[in-house]
């Protein structure tokens, strides 16, 4: 039946609260104790061994494989969308892999899955990290045993395209977190987890050669991954550095 | 390849700038445009800037990068061959608000709907279609409008009775205005249930409220049915008296969850919400001391509210007769059928994760406790009431989530969305649906499911769904907008967010949004019902709804909680 109604209206109303537009929810919880956990990195901020192909810095969804052992000496970054001389100064401002093994060996995490993963995530083309890149990454780690996988993002474009890799990874059976130089980002495109210590992107793992920040916000990190209780939570953390380039 | 053509669609209108490196040559298509959705934390992280000249993305569609350009550049014309120069040119500020043009001045129209007739084989066939909204053959309405009358359904009539003075004494009476309440009823009311450890009354005059007092659990006014079932008949109503019941356990740790409002009375309430009592109520407070630990569980608070309500029936019962006593006024709320104007219906989320997080639906007497039945027994599944049944008194609030967006029980006898929404001639309420808000992730979406199931079957033009609380209750308040939106029902949203409780989560629906909150800071003040709903909000989303029915254009928010745009929205209200 087709009708008319009448309706006093008014135009110009503007409505009244922002509402960020999130995908879906996905979620994994994390059931072990830590120090039974098996990590896992990845990073989004174009890190990669000397001796592999750069990335494309006019947008890749390609990724390297980084032996978790690899020494942070033959680590380097291809990446055109921020200042690069933090990471040139200190690889684990993007992947702290030093950190990651002084975790192992205090018995603070469990062990640490043979495979990083590094990709370049500026511009990156949404279509490929959510259906390729992202579910090839999260089939190898979860092959490879990971119960957590963590992740900086970099840019700000990086962040989306690390946030679609996280979600294959948590929607594969991995509890995932963030740490975000940008958490709006993070949060708008569907991080399960973030936690948010005030750095600068190009640093987004804590400031370089300052292995103590570097440290407490990996382990803030992987203590708020107890504390999250469901999706799309953020911590922020108690660390601030400021990189004026 | 930022953008999908979908995505693209959406954008045309908006700043064309590179998602990543190009070279020379690039015929631009959507693989080189960056997600415009994006560019405000783009923006705040300094990551680019959007300046005047710009070209938006429809007229960079096609066009030739003249030379090699960087990811996140502004396209401007001196930066491409082959520009589309139909479409306008974008300044940023018109990047933030895409305002349709052509929209109705100050009456809208809504049109839709087909008649199909299908006939393969029919025999004596005697149809009576109504003409007078049909089509004509050029499209356009024809003007005859079938007015169907109205079809009352059942009247409420509030007598209200005054209340001078209230005291204490040995038998509870209502005489000449004065209310005396037997003091020996705080005896029975603690054997009500054995949790109960300690019942105390005390009479607040409106010149005395300077008193402290344990975290406020509950308003309840003094109501009792004369004739008829609750949303029917005659309800006689005390006016000038309430009951306000605070509680702690034994142990002193006070009866709520996110934040309290112990502390002094004068300063803790904010008196003349719908909720709230009014300027010159006499409050009867009832102070309930439950066993120690039990305010987190389901069986503390529902304790202290049975015992409450000892006191308040022996009340009902002394005015269920007053038919020799004249009522100082009369309101008269009427369920009504308005055929031929929108249907729509009235949502509310109520607070269902067990512990305080309890309602009580449709209680024998008005706001009353016993014949309730629990939301969360019933799986906080959608449940519907009649607008009458709600002002009647249908909802006992348990629930002593934050003190400032909490709904208690008063609220809902003066609820202003479903008084508005009753009186208003132009639309036809179909009834008001409370639905729970479940603890489980699981069961949320269950509920959401269900709420858009009974709103298909319901058929309605247009929806508000309201929320009390922030926080978890907000994955249900968008998967609940999501449920109607999806269908292609308007709807309008009303919550609490501000800056405390700012959404985390969201969808597309969620486009015509209606904020609570009365803090200076936007934050849970800790006042008694402050950011609840007021007729002004009620009106605003009214209007908000009947805008988005008629296809008139809503404003996208601002991207951070500014309370000058509810001032200019209430400037709009006719």
């Amino acid at each position: 039946m087709t009708r008319k109604f009448t309706l006093t209206t008014v135009p110009g109303l503007q409505s009244e609260v922002y509402v960020p537009i999130t995908p879906e929810p996905v979620w994994t919880p994390l059931t072990k104790p830590l120090s039974e956990c098996k990590v896992a990195f990845i990073t989004s901020g174009g890190i990669h061994k000397k001796d592999q192909k750069p990335f494309d810095t006019a947008g890749d969804w390609s990724y390297r494989e980084i032996p978790s052992d690899t020494p942070s000496d033959q680590l380097m970054v291809t990446h055109g969308g921020f200042d690069n001389s933090d990471i040139n100064k200190d690889v684990n401002a993007m992947l702290p892999i030093d950190r990651l093994h002084e975790l192992v060996d205090e018995g603070f995490i469990g062990g640490l899955v043979p495979t990083f993963y590094g990709f370049m995530g500026g511009g990156g083309n949404v279509d490929k990290f959510e259906h390729v890149t992202g579910p090839e990454i999260a089939r190898k780690l979860k092959d490879e045993g990971a119960d957590i996988v963590l992740a900086t993002g970099g840019c700000g474009t990086c962040h989306r395209s690390c946030t679609l890799v996280l979600r294959a990874c948590e929607a594969a059976g991995m509890s995932t977190c963030i740490i975000a130089a940008l958490p709006p980002i993070a949060r708008q495109q569907g991080a399960p987890r973030i936690t948010a210590p005030h750095v600068p992107i190009g640093s987004n793992a804590g400031e370089p050669n300052n292995p103590a920040m570097q440290m407490g916000i990996l382990k803030d990190t992987l203590n708020a991954m107890g504390e999250f209780d469901h999706f799309g939570q953020m911590k922020a953390l108690p660390y601030e550095y400021r990189h004026n380039v | 390849m930022s953008l999908s053509q979908e995505t693209l669609q959406a954008h045309l209108n908006d700043p064309a700038v590179l998602c990543c490196r190009r070279p020379a040559g690039t015929i631009l298509s959507a693989d080189d445009f960056e997600d415009p959705s994006i560019f405000p934390d783009l923006i705040d992280s300094n990551l680019m800037s959007l300046s005047d000249g710009g070209l938006t993305i429809g007229q960079a569609l096609g066009a030739t990068l003249i030379d090699d350009g960087e990811a996140l550049t502004q396209l401007t014309a001196d930066l491409l061959d082959g520009v589309n120069d139909d479409a306008a040119p974008v300044s940023p500020a018109a990047a933030e608000s895409s305002e349709a043009a052509d929209v109705p001045e100050t009456s809208g129209t809504y049109q839709g709907g087909y008649l199909h007739l299908h006939v393969d084989h029919a025999e004596n066939l005697d149809l009576t279609l109504p003409v007078g909204n049909m089509p004509t053959a050029d499209g356009q309405s024809a003007s005859v409008q079938h007015e169907e009358p109205e079809r009352i359904l059942r009247q409420l009539v509030k007598k209200e009775y005054p209340v001078t003075d209230v005291k204490l004494g040995d038998t509870t009476s209502y005489k000449n205005g004065v209310l005396v309440i037997d003091e020996r009823l705080t005896k029975e009311a603690v054997k009500v249930n054995p949790l109960v450890k300690e019942v105390t009354m005390k009479i607040i005059k409106p010149a005395d409220r300077h008193v402290y007092s344990n975290t406020i659990m509950d308003v309840i006014p003094i109501a009792a049915k004369a004739e008829g079932k609750l949303g029917e008949g005659v309800t006689n109503v005390l006016s000038g008296a309430v009951f306000v019941l605070t509680g702690m356990d034994e142990a002193g740790v006070q009866v709520h969850e996110f934040g309290s409002c112990e502390g002094f009375m004068d300063e803790k309430i904010r008196y003349g919400r719908p909720g709230s009592p009014d300027d010159n109520d006499i409050m009867i407070r009832v102070d309930v001391k439950i066993e120690k630990g039990t305010g987190m569980e389901r069986r503390g608070p529902f304790a202290a509210h049975s015992a409450c309500d000892v006191i308040v029936h022996a009340c009902r019962e002394a005015i269920k007769d007053l038919s020799a006593v004249p009522s100082i006024g009369e309101e008269t709320f009427t369920d009504v059928r308005r055929p031929g104007k929108p249907r729509v219906v009235l949502v509310k989320e109520i607070m269902g994760q067990g512990a305080m997080h309890d309602n009580l639906l449709v209680p024998n007497e008005p706001c009353g406790v016993k014949g309730g039945q629990k939301n969360v027994d019933l799986g906080n599944v959608p449940v519907v009431l009649s607008p009458n049944e709600v002002l009647d008194g249908g909802i006992h609030a348990l629930a002593c989530i934050g003190p400032a967006t909490k709904e208690i029980t008063r609220h809902f006898f003066r609820e202003p969305l479903v008084e508005a929404l009753q009186a208003d001639n132009e639309l036809d309420l179909t009834g008001v649906v409370f639905i729970g808000s479940p603890q489980v992730n699981d069961e949320k979406t269950f509920v959401s499911q269900r709420l858009g199931a009974l709103i298909e079957a319901m058929e309605v033009d247009g929806a508000i769904v309201t929320t009390e609380g922030f926080g978890n209750n907000h994955i249900d308040f968008s998967e609940n907008i999501a449920a109607i939106g999806s269908r292609g029902v308007p709807v309008v949203g009303v919550t609490f967010a501000a800056y405390q409780g700012q959404l985390v989560v969201g969808n597309k629906y969620m486009d015509a949004m209606i904020e609570l909150n009365k803090d200076p800071e936007g934050f849970e003040n800790e006042i008694l019902a402050d950011n609840t709903t007021t007729p002004k909000d009620a009106e605003r989303a009214i209007l908000m709804l009947k805008n988005k029915m008629a296809g008139v254009p809503i404003k996208p928010p601002e991207r951070k909680w500014d309370a000058s745009v509810i001032e200019a929205n209430n400037q709009l209200i006719p």
